[in-house]
């Protein structure tokens, strides 16, 4: 067994330095002697927000050219890139467990020379670090945005209906019960087809109703996720039966996809739509006129211990292997000046992550206070491992036919098996430095 | 034929409730799907419910139009077009030839070993390539279009060499004795004498090599992925997510992408049915 | 015919052949056996495809045998692939007698029966996907069958199949027309008809073609990825993800990069000794009949 990590270029020797060589300049010179940054952003959604950043920045700077993509399947295309170890100079990713996994694989750069972190609110760069799976030195991210969600609904249908806002679990059945009994809409859409949505609701349900630092207690080995995750599970079996399959001829919960959601909420088939602001570009282009609304999750015992989730939606990581920091430094100033981080925000609906007088979309209305208060908490998924499909466990404890308890147990079962495999490495690694502390 | 008592060709009766069994089946269960993919592609909005049995009010050809320009169409036909002649037309010059100098030699050991060392290649799923390929490519630079064709050629040698040493077995030797004793090099005689007569094979192969390469999205998309360089199956899958709910719009560019291969069909389908025919009974 | 030819080994003939297999033996070994070998290296490894690394041992192997995801996605491979061949050289059959009888349109029809061999298998999922969505349930009242995990199966055997057929029909329509009319005639006399006349005078002859066809499309329906990408992207609940898929999506894309080489070493032993073991026993069948 070998102590020290292996890279690719000590183990192909020759051949891997000579290609380390030639793929060095990360940040390449156009014929011009400008410096090209280039961008791999994961926010598909915003892509032509970004060629229009583009244009702008290219205009206006003669020495750094910058190339912003937002393609597809973003996420998978930086890991292929990776592999390729073709690195882009900056990515931009969510807070979560990807991010992490970039970290712990040493192929994200330190940040901490950058001035404009100090901008950053602290909340946000506290939510990263608690991402990683020990405590790094360094801060190899710069947040730029976050999101929040909860449960998103049509303002214009609840004030013409009457509908109040519920603040316990039991007033949301009961609000449930009604819409569903008059048997006009579905109280929820539900789009599990694309699995990564049951998350969604998931998170908030769960973020109410289980220990902050769980998963660490857990790889700590002192704590057991059974003990917490059957009620937020029995909850998230609830809320199937108040979808969409109350009204005939749409598909159920789990053909519907995540863009049939969007697009069946936006043209008001359903009240509510468990999911986050980052949602809500999607559902816009369903219908533009659709007034969205938010409020937080009410699954608390106690109204006031009520959180919403909340978590770095975009952040700008640059890689190792980048040249050319200060060009790209250069890009990240620009891209938080307030104008263009304001464009961003109204566009996308989002929270940004750097301090300044900016004005919020009325989405977010509804959850004002609990921004405000500070009472948030950033998405359980992100510490999930993406290679233990926490998603397809939840559809599958959902299509479960048997009873509710039955379900569960199964669930719960495979659960804490599967994240000791899955975090084996994580695990040995937060006792090794559980133990040198 | 059916003959009479008089050696007279007669008219065979046709079998009427078969011919229109496979019709109805062949309405069902082919032409269906295709229609469907038409009749979306027309379509202003998703047709709902069983509108889909009648035919669209208007037809409306702005879904192609917005689907080539989203799925930069036109370069990804063309890539597309670029890697399967290059790997077709790579694919018959080199299989053949080495498929000639193994099959004339399965008697001398490393050759024989040679044969069966490739032929077991047909056995390595492509998936335990994959990954290893991923950085070996991008190590090379290969990480592109050039790379996929290098990929196919190498992938499909087994089955095409096996293709041509078993066609060449039928071949005599003696054809080419003659061109020796005029003095010509194995080289030329390779071509002047053995490559022309092996034409029914190089269809094959043509065949068999083009649908695969043609249709194939596994290759293009750990090769290239992510690359902006699409080949027409790949762009399909990578604009997927970027049609969203429009399903006229999405159903125009899957229509786009069978097109070439439905005209390419429609011009030569005698040979493709023969030269797969071939390629499956050999 | 062979001592005929055989020239000495340094002769310019010789000489020319080698000057052939060589290169072509080195790229064949440096994008096939070379890559093959680097995956059976990474596969005693926890790589996730980049950065740093440590060398496991046989750990891949080991949690190989205990995932569940993993085991459930060799019993899924297997189910369809064992499923669609045998529908597939029944439903192939049956077209190939049909279209192989005195029908009107003949050439017609068996262009049209071999269209679905020619299209993108990535583009008909697609297709399909829809149709199971929208226009079946619409049809019929149910819920889509892609949205069941126990029935989601079915639907990526229908799409195998649709495509499969295509070309096993046209061999077996080759394999029926190499039957002589006679032995029919033969056949007839002995007061062979319907069932009789296929069992005991169709089968044997065309066993070549069936061997062919069994051979051909158990290997293409175990590596089914493309199918699977354009239904289910392996859902619902991991219900269809095909081996194939697994290796793409878990190494690739989800930091799995050594234990899912590891995964495709046990695939690859298996797709080879599944093919050795099937060409030897349904050659040996055919001498038999």
């Amino acid at each position: 067994m070998l102590n020290k990590p292996i890279t690719r270029r000590t183990l192909l020797g020759g051949l891997g330095a000579a290609s380390a060589l030639l793929f060095a300049g990360c940040a390449s010179e156009t014929a011009d002697g400008r410096v090209q940054v280039e961008f791999v952003s994961y926010k598909q959604e915003a892509k032509a927000l970004f060629d229009q950043i583009q244009a702008d920045f290219n205009a206006s700077h003669d020495d750094v050219v910058l190339k912003i993509d937002s393609p597809a399947d973003a996420v998978t295309i930086m890991k292929t890139r990776f592999v390729r170890e073709n690195y882009p100079d900056v990515i931009g990713i969510g807070g979560d467990a990807d991010y992490a996994s970039f970290v712990d694989s040493e192929i994200l750069a330190d940040v901490s020379d950058y001035e404009g972190m100090a901008n950053v609110q602290e909340a946000y760069r506290n939510i990263l670090e608690s991402v990683t799976y020990v405590p790094m030195d360094g801060i190899y991210g710069v947040p730029y945005v976050a999101n929040a969600a909860g449960m998103l609904y049509n303002v214009d249908m609840f004030e013409e209906k009457g509908w109040p806002i519920p603040q316990t679990w039991d007033e949301l059945i009961e609000l449930c019960e009604t819409i569903k009994g008059e048997g006009e809409v579905a109280p929820f859409y539900l789009g599990y087809l694309d699995t990564w949505t049951i998350l969604s609701p998931w998170n908030s349900i769960t973020v109410n109703m289980v220990p902050q630092d769980l998963a660490r207690q857990v790889n700590a080995g002192q704590a057991k996720f059974a003990d917490w995750y059957g009620e937020p599970a029995r909850r998230m079996r609830q809320m199937l039966q108040y979808s969409q399959t109350c009204l005939p001829g749409e598909p159920g919960p789990f053909a519907a996809s995540y863009n049939d959601a969007c697009t069946s909420f936006a043209n008001g088939k359903s009240a509510m739509y468990p999911c986050g602001s980052f949602a809500v570009p999607q559902i816009l282009t369903g219908n533009p006129d659709v007034n969205v609304g938010m409020f937080a999750m009410p699954s608390a015992d106690d109204p006031a211990d009520r959180i919403v989730v909340s978590g770095v939606d975009l952040q700008w990581c640059v890689s190792a292997a980048c040249q050319h920091k200060e060009a790209v430094y250069e890009v990240l100033d620009y891209l938080a000046d307030r104008e263009n981080l304001q464009t961003y925000i109204s566009d996308q609906r989002a929270i940004p992550c750097v301090e300044g007088d900016f004005e919020l979309d009325s989405l977010f209305d509804g959850i004002q206070e609990f921004l405000d208060e500070g009472r948030v908490l950033d998405y359980l998924d992100h510490s999930y491992q993406s290679a233990m499909a926490v998603d397809a466990q939840l559809q599958t404890m959902l299509l479960d036919e048997r009873d509710d308890d039955t379900a569960i147990a199964a669930f719960l079962e495979k659960f804490d098996t599967d994240w000791l495999r899955y975090n084996r490495a994580v695990i040995r690694k937060v006792q090794e430095y559980e133990s040198q502390q | 034929m059916a003959k009479d008592a008089f050696g007279a060709k007669v008219k065979e009766r046709a079998n009427w409730p078969v011919t229109v069994g496979l019709i109805l089946v062949a309405l069902v269960v082919i032409v269906f799907p295709l229609y469907m993919t038409v009749r979306i592609a027309v379509s202003k909005s998703m047709p709902t419910g069983l509108d889909i049995f009648s035919l669209p009010a208007t037809w409306d050809l702005a879904n192609f139009a917005e689907a080539m320009e989203k799925t930069q169409f036109f370069s990804s036909f063309m890539n597309s077009l670029i890697i399967t002649v290059v790997a077709v037309v790579v694919s018959i010059l080199v299989h053949s030839l080495a498929a000639y100098a193994i099959g004339r030699n399965m008697e001398r050991r490393a050759f024989k070993l040679s044969y069966l060392f490739i032929i077991a290649g047909m056995y390595v799923p492509f998936a335990i390539l994959m990954m290893p390929l991923v950085k070996q490519t991008a190590i090379m630079h290969l990480d592109n279009m050039v790379g996929v064709m290098l990929l196919y050629i190498v992938f499909y040698m087994p089955m095409n060499i096996m293709l041509y040493t078993g066609y060449l077995r039928n071949i005599p030797v003696a054809l080419e004795e003659a061109a020796r004793v005029d003095g010509a090099s194995t080289w030329t005689t390779y071509w002047k004498v053995i490559f022309p007569i092996m034409k029914p094979m190089h269809a094959t192969v043509a065949i068999l090599t083009g649908l695969a390469v043609w249709n194939d999205v596994m290759t293009p998309l750990v090769i290239m992925g992510g690359s902006g360089v699409y080949t027409l199956p790949l762009a399909q899958m990578s604009f997927q997510t970027a049609f969203g709910t429009d399903y006229p719009l999405a159903f125009a560019s899957y229509l786009l992408a069978m097109l070439p291969m439905i005209i390419f069909y429609i011009v030569a389908q005698k040979q493709i049915i023969g030269g797969v025919t071939n390629g499956a009974v050999k | 015919m062979a001592s005929l030819t055989k020239s000495k080994v340094g002769s310019a003939r010789m000489k020319t052949f080698y000057a052939i297999l060589i290169p072509v033996l080195i790229l064949f070994v440096a994008f096939n056996t070379f890559p093959l070998i680097t995956g059976v290296f990474y596969s005693f490894t926890d790589s996730k495809g980049y950065g740093a690394f440590n060398i496991v041992g046989l750990l891949n192997y080991a949690d190989l045998f205990t995932d569940t995801r993993v085991l459930n996605s060799y019993l899924f491979t297997f189910k369809v692939a064992v499923v669609a061949t045998i529908f597939t050289n029944v439903v192939s059959l049956m077209l190939a007698i049909a279209l192989s009888s005195k029908i009107r349109f003949k050439s017609a029809l068996r262009g049209l029966f071999f269209v679905p061999k020619i299209l993108g298998a990535l583009v008909v999922g697609y297709v399909f996907s829809y149709l199971f969505t929208w226009i079946i349930p619409a049809m019929t009242g149910t819920e889509s069958i892609l949205a069941s995990p126990d029935l989601a199966w079915i639907a990526i055997v229908v799409v195998l199949v649709w495509q499969g057929c295509a070309q096993t029909t046209i061999i077996y329509i080759t394999g029926l027309s190499s039957v002589p009319e006679d032995v029919y005639e033969a056949g007839a006399l002995d007061g062979a008809t319907g069932w009789n006349k296929f069992r005991y005078i169709t089968l044997p002859l065309i066993m070549p073609s069936i061997t062919t066809n069994m051979v051909l499309v158990m290997k293409d329906m175990l590596m089914v990825f493309d199918q699977i990408v354009a239904m289910t992207s392996g859902g619902p609940s991991q219900s269809t993800e095909s081996i194939s898929f697994l290796i793409y999506n878990n190494g690739l894309a989800g930091g799995q990069f050594g234990f899912q080489c590891a995964n495709a070493v046990i695939f690859f032993v298996l797709i080879a000794a599944i093919s050795i073991i099937q060409t030897n026993f349904l050659s040996s069948r055919e001498e038999q009949l």
